[in-house]
């Protein structure tokens, strides 16, 4: 006969038969009454099922429905899902998305990387130079475009004196009423303002490798590129994976950044997926149809970012 | 019971929640009672959108001071955000007594049956004829009125007399269509290097809705047709319409509009012309009069848009005051909204930069003290704006088909292919509001 200890499987219970006690949690605590867990999270599963759970059934039922923001609805079943791509503005939407994604995702993770790397070494100023490299994502992407909507600005911001000092334009560029020219200057925005995430994430995942393990290296006389790409690289792959999956579904709702600078245009050029459901509810006034667009957004995200995981995962 | 049945319980009851508060009908409000209006007393909640706040702030005190019994509280609400407040409010079963609406939308809500009828009372107004058509109609819908005209917000054109004789020109003469305005505006345009003939927000999509569709509207025809909830675009085939890109894609060309017209957004609008650098300059009183020097307002001489072929109109903006279905206090709103149309009340608004909707509050003594604030008045009917579910989709928004059209045709390539992609937008967006 033997006794546990620990609580949770009974403590101090004699067991009986087998000789060892039952491992896992014991459905019969001798201290609590059995109905005890379940008073205790009752508060949170309430929580969740009101705030999280109803909402997410509710917004089914609305994009089953005509929804509209004023008056009276009624049930139309698949439509909405069923026309998600008739709409142009929606369907351009998701390209253009997808080409932002494509434009970001790999600077911001090259740059969060090359930051690490270069303040990731405890030397003087490196703490300066990441508190530095930290701070437009501190300051937020919201208040970064309210700035960059007037340093944008033909003949008086900021961006247009630069270029103009430097030669390279006569600082008239109009940035925010071209489409491709707004689109470059957003991903430069995001990039700069982002990579400061990764740069964190990817610096704590390099001071947790071993000292050990680089100075092997050394003795073995791998370069500096040899260490990063067969040592670094491969011991914080998780933590780049991490990055790229935060990067890419920060780029697939995109939002403000493009409400703020552009508002969508000129005329849908620079209208993101978020920006389309947007107007959808709150311009068209049709809930119905944005919330079946929300769910299809929710639904697409979700695939991608378990087949990023699947694709990022640490191989044996 | 279970763990799963519990967490089932538990979601089928916050939906069955969510549900329950969301699909209630509201009460109609009864307007016909010969009390309406008439011996209220508590409190009247207004709502109004922050643009015209200054307006209604000076109506409120003074109807606070005369009615003891019956005091209003003004909740100012951000314009972008009035119809999704607004929407939710009612649909919660908590609209608020009156809102002060942008005209504008006034239609999304009557449509929709969220405001109240209010055609007995109104018509019962002793000035009744002398209110703006053009804002009662934007109110009206299948012969019925469901809200009261409070403010107008019209664009005319302001000119800038010095330079006008400085050119040569006699107003009158020379803005009585389109080419006698281009040819104005290209003689003021010669009178000096940092003078331009003509200024607008090129950049702006709200700003150039407001003063560029009067153009086309002074012919009676408009960018779409039909009754409201059956309407189809009218774009391709519009001679208004394409007249007035032509009219301005020439000042573009000729270089009467400034370089910065391409990327202006508005935020300065006015600046130049207050600045005595245009001679012509389409926008309402309250961005060009209020911020002017006494010098400048000298200057300054209004008359209303003309077409192509020579008729006249303006932009009946401005807001509308309705209340809700279901409001607490509907009496006290109409006694409020009565209040807020009295002569003396419509004749204070241009302190704020806005216009009465009553073209009898143009009195001797109102034109005396307002000189540059009564031109729509005495033109009342000639002012319009068009009844529609779908105004901010088609011109309002940055996204919107007629500001991309007018770009287009104004700094791109032409009208031609700007209006055929303007006909099928307007042609989706209309069917996708209005299925």
């Amino acid at each position: 006969m033997t006794t546990v200890s620990n609580r949770r499987t009974g403590a101090g219970r004699p067991t009986v038969g087998r000789g060892v006690s039952r491992p896992g949690p014991s459905r019969n605590s001798l201290t609590h009454p059995p109905r005890t867990g379940a008073v205790l999270v009752t508060p949170a599963i309430v929580f969740v099922a009101v705030f999280v759970l109803a909402p997410l059934v509710f917004a089914l039922y609305i994009s089953f429905t005509n929804w509209p923001l004023i008056g009276p609805y009624r049930f139309i079943g698949l439509q909405n899902y069923l026309t998600l791509f008739q709409d142009p503005t929606f369907v351009h939407a998701i390209g253009y998305t997808l080409l932002y994604t494509a434009i970001v995702t790999v600077p911001i993770l090259a740059l969060g990387y090359f930051l690490a790397v270069l303040i990731r070494a405890r030397r003087r100023g490196s703490t300066f130079l990441r508190t530095v490299f930290f701070l437009p994502y501190v300051v937020g992407l919201t208040t970064l475009s309210f700035m960059l909507v007037l340093e944008a600005q033909p003949n008086s911001g900021a961006v247009n004196m630069v270029l103009r000092w430097l030669g390279i334009t006569d600082g008239s560029t109009a940035w925010l009423v071209n489409g491709p020219l707004a689109t470059l200057l957003i991903c430069v925005l995001v990039v700069w303002a982002v990579s400061g995430l990764t740069m964190v994430l990817v610096m704590s995942a390099m001071q947790g490798i071993p000292d050990e393990v680089y100075e092997s290296a050394q003795l073995e006389g791998a370069s500096w590129w040899q260490t990063e790409r067969l040592i670094t690289m491969p011991m914080i792959r998780s933590t780049l994976a991490l990055s790229a999956i935060i990067s890419v579904i920060g780029s697939l709702l995109a939002f403000n950044q493009f409400y703020i600078l552009t508002q969508g245009g000129p005329g849908t050029e620079t209208t993101t997926i978020v920006n389309a459901i947007y107007n959808r509810g709150f311009v068209n006034l049709q809930l119905g149809a944005a919330t079946a667009e929300s769910i299809a957004l929710v639904v697409v995200i979700a695939a991608v970012t378990v087949f990023q995981f699947w694709a990022l995962r640490e191989k044996d | 019971m279970d763990r799963r049945a519990f967490l089932a319980g538990g979601l089928a009851g916050g939906a069955a929640l969510a549900l329950a508060g969301c699909s209630g009908t509201l009460p109609k409000v009864d307007a016909r009672a010969a009390s309406f209006g008439r011996n209220a007393t508590g409190t009247v909640h207004v709502w109004c959108r922050s643009a015209t706040q200054a307006g209604l702030t000076a109506a409120v005190a003074g109807f606070n001071k005369a009615n003891p019994k019956l005091q209003v509280e003004l909740t100012p609400v951000p314009d972008g955000q009035y119809v999704t407040k607004l929407a939710t409010a009612i649909r919660g079963g908590e609209p608020p007594d009156v809102v002060d609406i942008d005209d504008i939308n006034s239609q999304l809500f009557i449509f929709r049956e969220a405001f109240a009828d209010l055609t007995d009372v109104v018509k019962g107004l002793d000035y009744f004829d002398a209110i703006s058509p053009g804002h009662l109609r934007l109110l009206e819908y299948r012969d019925r009125y469901y809200g009261l005209p409070y403010l107008a917000d019209n664009s005319q054109l302001f000119v800038n007399t010095e330079l006008f004789d400085r050119a040569g020109l006699d107003v009158e003469d020379a803005t009585k269509d389109l080419d006698s305005l281009l040819a104005a505006a290209k003689a003021i345009r010669k009178t000096g290097d940092d003078v331009y003939g003509w200024s607008i927000s090129g950049n702006a999509a709200g700003i150039i809705g407001f003063v560029t569709q009067p153009h086309v509207w002074a012919t009676g025809v408009d960018m779409m047709s039909g009754e409201v909830g059956k309407q189809t675009a009218n774009i391709t085939g519009n001679e208004a319409l394409e007249r007035m890109l032509e009219f301005y894609r020439q000042l573009w060309k000729d270089g009467v509009l400034s370089k910065a017209t391409y990327a202006d957004a508005g935020t300065t609008w006015g600046a130049d012309f207050r600045a005595g650098k245009v001679g012509i300059f389409p926008t309402s009183y309250g961005a060009t009069v209020p911020a002017a020097t006494k010098a400048m307002r000298a200057k300054m001489q209004t008359v209303l848009i003309p077409s192509w072929d020579g008729k006249r109109s303006f932009f009946d903006g401005g807001d509308n005051m309705c209340i809700p279905n279901g409001a607490a206090n509907p009496s006290g709103g109409w006694a409020f909204m009565q209040y807020a149309n009295g002569l003396q009340q419509q004749q204070a608004l241009p302190d704020g930069g806005y216009f009465p909707t009553r073209s009898d509050a143009a009195t001797p003594a109102y034109r005396k003290k307002y000189p540059l604030a009564f031109g729509p008045l005495d033109a009342i009917e000639k002012g319009y704006a068009p009844q529609t579910l779908a105004y901010n989709l088609l011109v309002n928004q940055p996204s919107s088909p007629y500001f991309a059209m007018f770009r287009e045709a104004v700094f791109g390539s032409g009208a031609a292919a700007a209006l055929k992609t303007a006909q099928s937008d307007y042609t989706r967006i209309l069917d996708q509001v209005q299925a």
